[in-house]
């Protein structure tokens, strides 16, 4: 017959455990959702500014206190679960695809009147850039299965440059077409590649910002590896997602 | 108790519990929506308003507040989170904080979608938020957004999250053919959680970003395609049908072995053909949304064969269902009563999809009451009385106390009797009269008085039957008589542990036998 050897007396622990910060976050996120309300909908610029005030130390505070708070204790698991965590986040790029190549299939003319010609030497570089810090990011993780703390914070810090230089030319080119008057609203087009650069761009902030999140703790010397095995997965994810959006919206 | 330990709890149990009292306070609200509309349509002309856009936000809250308050939070929240770890001999989720974080964010979806009604300008779009109306209306499209987004995420990081406890925590022995038929039906809903929720909440947010920033995606004039919206909306809402669909198959189907005695008939064809099959076609069917719409013949035809095709892995666990009660020893305990109305109401529901997939008749039937009842059979009444089974069936092992029999049984049969009375009138009168859905008003249909009275009575027997089940469930929760660990003699997992359990379920965790199986009954 079925056993089971645990025998249970039913003796509960002394306490559950908590955390505040799941909580803190969700506010943050709360706030966030009623600026954006205030300020789109019901045009109140103040009650806007106040509520994105209280959201962004919300949401700041509650990132830094969880990460305080988890970093180093059992993310065993993480690096499984960040594998499904990439499927849906690849679907919403599929759904932003979707739309695109929707319009631009069954569109009569293409270019459609009022697009410009995009750079092409910039995107290569952006290209380059991204995929050495695909590199670099793997070759912290060589130090860090070294215990060599000192150089794997070096090309961690280099990695994290090299994403900054990426979103910082991506600037530079919105700059630089909405200059030319080509514009999130200027026709389908000008919709999908601000859209879909800014998705990208917004995943290249999010990775950035998951390693200074880790990179403090790791000059403390707290080095977790399953954190870093997984921003290291989630990073590679970004580096590929860019090869579709090069090719499907610069080179297309 | 500790309040604090409740509100910034990581406890799967107590994460689980929060989820269903945010989604049962979820389903009061929509079902007040759903009993002022029917008193609004209960006479010719305005009956408790003279505004028509008050009926649509109350539309739209009933069904916003009911998918994505109710259904989807209840049974991938507040089933999955307090049935999972017990079922497989977990101490918890594989990461407590983020569980916490999705039924925080699951709060805070609920909170944004009970602001429809002090906000001036409420949303007005239906919960499919169809464009072109939901960007030039002058509702609080944004609001809607939101909504989805928060609760979206929450599933999504549900998902990420249970998908890998079910995949690494598994008590030692318990292999993937031994799990309980309910996990699988919630590893396959999680499954497909991950896959289309990204694309509705990318799909609402294109909305908003058309209306309040200014891009095309879905304005012809500028290059966009109003029908992208409506593909991308169904490319996940069709799904969505199957993720309420198989959890609560998933409970029915524990509930039906625990009070058969019995095993679960079939249950690889179940699981591999009835689980996995509709993970896998559930991706190919979304267009039978938009049959009159207008599209090629080929794509037509090509829906409706994968729209039938559907039959075959619900026809797996329907079988399943039924060869498990066949020989069984049954007993009708108030889980059980449910769980049976639950399977007839299904196949009412399903059966007369059936039609509905079938493109000819479809062209007749489309936007008419016939609709809603028969989506209202499979998913208001087969879906709600599944997740409430689920809660009559775990209420001892949450509570440490039994539901009063005699008003469980009375509940379900007000509940039973109002939602035939109310959703077969339904259908009747979409066919025979083809009277409109979603109209605030009938005046063009003088000869269905008589029927939307019918329906009216109906709604508030229903609505009876749902409050003497709240009320048993609160006085039970204080008042009952204790229950023991295992009140159902159930041989699965959750049941070996105490009443309530305690932080960690387990003292040690399980080690389970060779020959153990939650459905082990036939050797007694």
């Amino acid at each position: 017959m079925s056993t089971l050897e645990a025998a249970h007396g039913g003796e509960a622990h002394a306490h559950w455990d908590t955390s505040i910060w799941p909580f803190v976050l969700s506010f943050g996120i709360l706030a966030l959702t009623l600026s954006f309300t205030l300020q789109f909908v019901y045009h109140l610029s103040l009650p806007a500014v106040i509520a994105l005030g209280i959201s962004l130390p919300l949401i700041l505070g509650g990132i830094a206190g969880w990460t305080g708070e988890a970093m180093g204790t059992g993310e065993g698991l993480s690096f499984a679960s960040m594998g499904w965590f990439i499927l849906a986040e690849a679907m919403i790029f599929v759904s932003c695809f979707a739309a695109y190549w929707f319009g631009r299939l069954e569109a009569p003319v293409w270019p459609l009147p009022g697009s410009v010609e995009l750079p092409k030497a910039l995107p290569v570089l952006m290209t380059i850039t991204l995929v050495t810090s695909s590199f670099t990011i793997h070759r912290a993780e060589h130090f860090l299965h070294e215990k060599n703390q000192s150089a794997f914070v070096q090309w961690v810090l280099i990695t994290i440059a090299l994403g900054l230089a990426f979103l910082g030319m991506s600037g530079f080119e919105w700059n630089h077409l909405i200059h030319e008057g080509f514009t999130i609203q200027t026709n389908l087009f000008g919709t999908v590649f601000y859209s879909i650069t800014g998705l990208h761009g917004s995943h290249v902030l999010v990775g950035l910002g998951i390693f200074v999140a880790g990179v403090f703790p790791a000059m403390k010397g707290n080095l977790s590896p399953g954190f870093w095995r997984t921003a290291g997965l989630y990073w590679h994810f970004v580096d590929i997602i860019w090869f579709f959006v090069v090719s499907q919206v610069y080179f297309w | 108790m500790n309040l604090k330990e409740w509100v910034f709890t990581t406890d799967h149990k107590r994460v689980g519990i929060l989820y269903l009292i945010g989604s049962v306070a979820a389903f009061v609200v929509a079902g007040i929506m759903a009993l002022l509309m029917r008193a609004e349509l209960s006479a010719m002309g305005p009956t408790l308003t003279a505004n028509p856009t008050t009926y649509n936000v109350w539309l739209y809250a009933h069904g916003a507040v009911m998918i994505l308050g109710f259904q989807i939070p209840a049974l991938t929240g507040f089933a999955a989170n307090y049935a999972i770890p017990l079922m497989i001999g977990a101490k918890d989720v594989a990461f407590p904080r983020l569980n916490a974080f999705s039924v925080w964010l699951f709060y805070m979806g609920v909170i944004l979608a009970l602001l429809t009604f002090v906000i001036p300008d409420p949303p007005d779009v239906l919960w499919t938020g169809y464009p072109p109306y939901s960007t030039i209306t002058t509702g609080n499209t944004a609001l809607y957004t939101f909504t989805v987004l928060l609760i979206g995420f929450a599933s999504i990081i549900a998902g990420v999250n249970f998908i890998t406890t079910i995949a690494y925590m598994r008590a030692k022995g318990l292999t993937w053919n031994k799990l309980n038929f309910f996990v699988w039906s919630i590893l396959g809903s999680f499954v497909m959680q991950l896959i289309y929720v990204p694309v509705l909440g990318t799909a609402v947010l294109l909305v908003s970003f058309d209306k309040y920033l200014g891009t095309h995606f879905f304005d012809p004039t500028m290059g966009g395609d109003v029908l992208t919206y409506q593909n991308l909306f169904w490319f996940y809402s069709h799904p969505a049908v199957y993720v309420i669909f198989l959890p609560f198959m998933g409970i029915i189907m524990d509930i039906f072995a625990t009070f058969s005695k019995n095993r679960i008939f079939n249950y690889k064809a179940a699981v591999y053909g009835g689980v996995w099959g509709i993970v896998i076609i559930s991706g190919e069917v979304w267009i039978h949304h938009l049959y009159v719409t207008g599209m090629p013949d080929w794509l037509r035809i090509g829906q409706m064969v994968t729209t039938l095709m559907i039959s075959v892995p619900v026809g797996l666990m329907t079988i399943s269902l039924v060869g498990t009660l066949y020989k069984g020893s049954i007993t009708f305990e108030t889980p059980m009563l449910y769980a049976l109305g639950t399977m007839f109401l299904f196949l009412v529901g399903g059966l007369t999809g059936i039609p509905l997939a079938v493109t000819s008749l479809t062209v007749n039937l489309s936007e008419t009451y016939y609709v809603v009842g028969h989506f209202h059979y499979v998913m208001a009444v087969a879906g709600s009385l599944a997740i409430f089974s689920g809660v009559y069936y775990w209420f001892p092992k949450m509570t440490g106390r039994m539901v009063n029999e005699t008003w469980g049984r009375i509940a379900f049969v007000f509940t039973f009797v109002g939602a035939n009375v109310i959703f077969w009138t339904m259908m009747n009168v979409g066919v025979k009269e083809g009277l409109p859905r979603r109209y605030y008003d009938w005046a063009q249909f003088p000869q269905v008085a008589h029927d939307q009275m019918v329906m009216t009575i109906g709604s508030v027997i229903i609505g009876i039957g749902f409050a003497i089940m709240l009320l048993n469930w609160i006085l039970s929760a204080a008042f009952g008589k204790k229950a023991g660990d295992n009140p159902w003699e159930s041989k699965s997992l959750e049941w070996t542990t105490a009443s309530p359990p305690p932080h960690g379920n387990w003292p040690k965790p399980p080690v389970l036998a060779d020959d153990w199986s939650p459905y082990a009954y036939a050797k007694r």
